[in-house]
């Protein structure tokens, strides 16, 4: 009990502290310093017309680097957590028929969509990160509804290895073109889908890391569900 | 039913993913066709087997012009049955006489089972429990006949004519 109110009471003080220190921040004002410049060049610097992509992408590109770092370290993490000589599924009740084919005929699709959001992601919301997440959905969905389902696992990780390798290769060919890591020569030094703002063919090489990063991605969170879903088996 | 060859499996999974596809970018510029095509020939490849067992004969004509009537039939047994189950829900007395009945279906393409059991729980009234071989277990607001073969007349037997020449 004691500890009970005292954490309350520890939380209200935090929260006032922290309410006052915002409320010298007006809502709604023009505090734009870095951000004017991005939205006023985005356009002719990166070909994207998704301002977030191209922060995320271009500007900032090493960031984005760093996050597929940690998610390549949160899987093989996982992976080391949980290693055991011999694991399997331990499910018991398979689905019904309802189920069952019901994911096998939506399988293609979330995997489509998937492909959709990542390709998309200089024109529209969404990017390498959410479209592979919805394609690691799609083999959440093939684990939950059948009771032996796996990944194919040699292609899996190698796709994905391959896949951030890729990354950084992409970024080096940059370095070596244009003068620094993650230099967009696609656009910047090509001029590649210059007359073509708006559509598919543009962006520089937005569209290409995110493909990587979607792949990657969806490959690696699947690897998650399926070492989280195996359990050891006693011998 | 025979299993279609693996190109006729690949080309309907590749077709419907491309129809998708052109749903999804509502656009006919010829880079989102060129992608799109790439992208379905993709996930075709790597889902084909798992998709369709019977591939191409899915697109006989016959089949889609059912398919295409299926439609506002099925919305307009809807539309009943919700307004049905609104009049129970108001109505003073809630006439309701619940209970789980079994039915038989005639269909045997898993498909067409999976599009039945939808059927009967989009149609209020009805839901799907269980199915299991060729029984459905159901959940009847208002049962009117409990013996199989009645249920069976009164819940499955409309969706049936049109779901067999469809999937079957």
């Amino acid at each position: 009990m004691l500890k009970r109110v005292l954490a309350i009471i520890t939380i209200l003080i935090i929260g006032y502290w922290l309410a006052e220190g915002l409320a010298n921040v007006p809502f709604g004002q023009d505090k734009m310093l870095v951000g004017q410049y991005y939205l006023n060049h985005v356009k002719e610097q990166t070909g994207a017309v998704n301002a977030v992509t191209a922060v995320v992408v271009n500007y900032r590109g090493f960031d984005t680097l760093g996050e597929v770092t940690v998610l390549f370290i949160a899987s093989t993490g996982v992976a080391a957590l949980l290693w055991r000589r011999k694991r399997e599924r331990t499910a018991k009740t398979p689905g019904s028929v309802v189920l069952t084919t019901g994911s096998k005929l939506l399988f293609p699709f979330i995997v489509l969509f998937g492909m959709y959001i990542f390709i998309h992601g200089h024109l529209t919301p969404g990017g390498g990160f959410p479209g592979g997440a919805t394609i690691a959905t799609a083999f959440l969905l093939m684990y939950l509804a059948f009771i032996v389902y796996e990944i194919p696992h040699k292609g899996f990780e190698t796709t994905e290895g391959l896949a951030g390798m890729s990354y950084v290769l992409v970024g080096l060919i940059g370095l070596a073109i244009g003068g620094y890591f993650l230099f967009d020569w696609i656009w910047q030094t090509w001029h590649w889908g210059t007359s073509n703002l708006g559509r598919l063919f543009s962006g520089g090489f937005i569209p290409v890391i995110y493909t990587i990063i979607g792949i990657k991605v969806g490959t690696e969170l699947s690897g998650i569900i399926d070492n989280m879903l195996k359990e050891e088996v006693k011998e | 039913m025979a299993e279609a060859s693996r190109i006729s499996k690949f080309l309907y999974t590749f077709i419907v993913t491309f129809i998708i596809w052109l749903f999804l970018t509502a656009s006919l510029d010829p880079q989102e066709l060129t992608i799109g095509a790439i992208f379905s020939a993709i996930v075709s490849a790597l889902t084909y087997d798992i998709f369709t067992t019977r591939g191409l004969s899915n697109l006989h004509p016959r089949r889609i012009a059912y398919a295409i009537i299926y439609v506002p039939y099925f919305l307009w047994a809807m539309i009943k049955a919700n307004l049905d189950v609104a009049y129970r829900v108001l109505h003073p007395k809630r006439p309701i006489n619940p209970g789980i009945v079994e039915c038989r279906t005639v269909l045997k393409n898993e498909v067409g089972k999976l599009a039945l059991a939808n059927s009967i729980t989009l149609t209020p009234g009805t839901i799907t429990l269980d199915v299991d071989g060729d029984k459905y277990f159901i959940h009847w607001i208002d049962v009117k006949d409990s013996s199989v073969e009645g249920a069976s007349e009164n819940i499955t037997r409309p969706f049936e004519k049109f779901l067999k020449v469809i999937f079957e």
